[in-house]
């Protein structure tokens, strides 16, 4: 052991000789490594490092080793102040020294920046939500009006293969359209009986989908869905045409292309910010969003007066909207799916009040399926 | 040279052992997996210090300056700029794919085709920030700027490229390279790419000759007439070999057709220690990968087997295995993936990224070093967005 280590292990002191490395400096200008002699200068605690340009002075408090290096043999040193200039201690007494007086030598040295970070992060969230909630909505309100109806239906159709994907839990298939004859027969002569006086941009495409989901939804370019859980739950084939007429609504307003265009602007995003591992559930959270789609009270409202005309021009009770949601309410506490929506609707007795208003005193309703044909309908995924 | 007698050559050493870096890519990885991912620009840059500080040219370590804080913020400031391009104009694509062709997948073909130049951009940004945050002998690299340059050009490239079936393959590396090294600097010097396209030619052959006999062997199969099935056995693996045989001799040439000033590069990389490094590197990789695996698989084969020889039931108890309840179970499958991922990312390191650099710089030597000492150091390079626009379109790359 040499006399410079022992010295290590008593800590610094003020000797009266001065203690001496070895080291290649780089002065962080010129590529020309400089072998350079260092002085301990324990008295007022900084290295003297002797270069080509004179001798300068690195504080202790402020020296730091680089870090992850690949091997212990060369210790390299900086200044926290300094980003360029480098001394480079390959003797492993040199490397003891240093490290007995340097305290702070594995500290990271410091960086700046670290508060346009802050504002780069917040502004990564805004653009984001802006993107998503205010400009994509804002556009696909506006472009949904000008979309030929060809395309309505191209998209119709990608959303409703999706939809059917992303319930499916257990195949690759999607889950099953119900198509009995007889129950098709009597869901086709629900529609004909209110369609007859209308005039709408395109077709009716109306499924029912093979899930115990209580719920309908519409899709763009026509479509109008049933789950099979909404058939079982309603008591008269009154209370699916009532349901049947506000979808028809919401297809003639052409809220389902709206929500559509938004999802096509807002999955991708989402996709950026979450990666790949995230795929797989922003598809299924937009199919959700589709189904359980949030229109604006507005939409919801238009709908319901759209569905009262129609019904009364069908000869049809409005009112029967209003009996199947409060049956609902009343029967159920498990419901999901429709009835969760209406419920989360703060104006679902308002809903239920204006379906009974638009019901004339002694109006006369005919009935819309004979008692065979509403059987059929029920059972049309048997 | 004026009287100074010629040098040899500044020798490129390596100073990195497995177990060193094992523990480093180990570690980042683990804190990776359990930050969701954000750990990983501090697992980057602790890796690439890491590999830096080994590659030696004269003895004289290479220092890698970046910071894990500029690439998160590099990665929010790309979100801001690609979150309006997927939103915005994926929504007008979408809409106009509508309008005018009735499907969507119009949009998505226009929208993944628009993303291409972008991708060509980030690779060249994120060049352009490793190269800035690199020093040697205390001097910085750098790269100009240019990346819509880089990105046209590669386009125009890649087109020549896919229009002569793949034969004109050379010709795109070596000017998309001769592009990015005109450009690159060390401190006060700029290298230059000497040399012709037309080099690189001879090292191309395997692949014509390789990639024409798989695609006869996969023609004679297509039309169900696979008469040479040995063909097709034969021929893969010699098209792996010659794209290995290809990219290992373009390094070669490429290098030794570089020059800073008066200062040259010679290398000599051997074909047959990197197509080694592949074969055991991965085979190692692989193997050890599938470790967490085996438990897992051979328990599922128990229990297979005892149902169908009726020894165990499952019905009886549908929450729990063996009396284990089946979260638990859940979770140990949860672990080995993770175990697995992990594993593949920190043992590529020690199997194939770090052997393969370590031949490539030791196979490396610099010629006239004594001009070096007329170099002097360049401004910083002050990139904000670090490689954000990489990090976002999620270029990865080696490391």
């Amino acid at each position: 052991m040499t006399e410079r280590t022992i010295i290590t292990v008593d800590g610094p002191r003020t000797a009266d000789h001065t203690l001496e490395g070895q080291g290649l400096f780089l002065d962080g200008d010129r590529a020309a490594p400089h072998p350079a002699r260092f002085t301990y200068t324990d008295a007022d605690q900084s290295l003297t490092i002797a270069t080509p340009d004179g001798p300068i002075q690195w504080p202790y408090a402020d020296i730091r080793a680089l870090r992850d290096q690949s091997t212990d043999e060369t210790l390299i040193l900086r200044l926290n102040t300094d980003p360029t200039a480098r001394l480079l201690v390959t003797n492993s007494d040199d490397q003891h020294l240093t490290r007995a007086r340097a305290k702070q030598i594995h500290r990271a040295p410091k960086t700046a920046h670290r508060g346009r970070l802050m504002a780069w992060a917040l502004a990564a969230v805004a653009s984001v939500a802006l993107i998503i909630f205010v400009l994509v909505p804002l556009m696909a309100d506006q472009l949904a009006e000008y979309l030929p109806p060809a395309g309505e239906k191209a998209l119709g159709d990608a959303t409703f293969d999706q939809i059917r994907n992303a319930l499916d839990d257990t195949g690759f298939t999607g889950i099953a359209i119900c198509d009995a004859p007889e129950g098709r027969a009597a869901l086709a002569k629900i529609e004909t009986r209110l369609t007859d006086e209308l005039v709408l941009d395109t077709p009716l495409t109306v499924h029912v989908l093979d899930h115990p989901m209580v719920n309908a939804f519409a899709l763009p370019g026509g479509y109008v869905v049933f789950f099979r859980g909404l058939l079982d739950e309603a008591a008269r084939p009154e209370e699916v045409a009532a349901v049947f007429a506000h979808e028809i609504g919401h297809v003639a307003a052409r809220d389902p292309t709206r929500i559509a265009l938004r999802s096509a602007g807002s999955i991708g995003v989402l996709g950026l910010l979450l990666g790949d591992f995230a795929g797989g559930a922003v598809v299924l959270f937009l199919a959700e969003r589709i189904i359980q789609a949030d229109y604006t009270q507005d939409a919801e409202a238009a709908a319901d007066t759209f569905a009262h005309r129609v019904l009364l021009d069908a000869d049809l009770p409005p009112s029967a909207i209003g009996t199947f949601f409060e049956r609902l309410a009343e029967g159920r506490d498990d419901g999901i799916g429709l009835i969760d929506h209406f419920m989360s609707h703060p104006a679902l007795g308002d809903r239920i009040a204006a379906a009974r208003a638009a019901e004339p005193p002694n109006a006369e309703f005919r009935p819309i399926l004979t008692e065979t044909e509403w059987r059929a309908l029920q059972a049309i995924c048997d | 040279m004026t009287g100074t007698a010629p040098s040899d050559g500044l020798k490129t050493e390596f100073a990195g052992q497995r177990p060193r870096l094992f523990k480093l890519a180990l570690v980042a990885s683990f804190w990776t997996v359990l930050s969701l991912g954000f750990y990983r620009f501090w697992m980057k840059t602790r890796l690439r210090r890491w590999y830096w500080s080994a590659i030696r040219p004269g003895g004289l370590p290479l220092e890698y300056v970046g910071d894990p804080f500029e690439k998160l913020l590099g990665f929010f400031m790309a979100v801001v700029i690609m979150a309006f391009y997927i939103g915005i104009v994926n929504l007008i694509l979408m809409f106009a794919s509508l309008s005018l062709f009735a499907t969507n997948f119009t949009a998505y073909a226009a929208s993944l085709i628009g993303v291409i130049p972008i991708w060509f951009f980030a690779r060249y940004r994120a060049r352009r920030y490793v190269l800035a945050r690199t020093r040697w002998r205390g001097v910085r690299f750098g790269l100009e700027p240019g990346a819509w340059g880089y990105a046209g050009r590669a386009l125009w490239h890649w087109l020549i490229t896919i229009l002569s079936a793949g034969l004109l393959w050379p010709r795109k590396t070596f000017f998309l390279e001769k592009y990015r090294t005109d450009r690159t600097v060390f401190g006060s010097i700029t290298l230059h790419q000497g040399g012709e396209w037309t080099m690189l030619m001879p090292a191309f052959v395997h692949v014509i000759v390789a990639g024409c006999a798989t695609a006869v062997a996969g023609g004679a199969v297509a039309i169900g007439n696979p008469t040479v099935p040995w063909v097709g056995i034969v021929a893969v693996p010699y098209l792996i070999y010659g794209i290995i045989h290809y990219t290992v001799e373009a390094k070669r040439i490429l290098a030794n057709h570089k020059t800073a000033g008066d200062i040259s590069l010679t290398a000599v990389p051997r074909i047959g220690t990197i197509t080694r490094i592949y074969i055991f590197g991965y085979l190692a990789t692989v193997l050890i990968c599938l470790l967490p695996v085996i438990p897992i698989t051979v328990l599922l084969g128990v229990i297979e087997m005892q149902k169908s020889s009726g020894l165990y039931d499952p019905t009886i108890d549908t929450t729990s295995i063996y009396g284990i309840p089946t979260t638990v179970w859940t979770a140990l499958g949860i672990f080995a993936y993770f175990a697995v991922l992990l594993l593949w990312s920190v043992l590529r390191h020690c199997f194939v990224t770090m052997p393969l650099w370590r031949h490539y710089a030791q196979t490396l030597s610099i010629e006239n070093p004594e001009a070096l000492v007329t170099v002097s150091q360049k401004q910083r390079d002050d990139f904000r967005e670090a490689e954000g626009f990489a990090e976002a379109l999620d270029l990865w790359g080696a490391i």
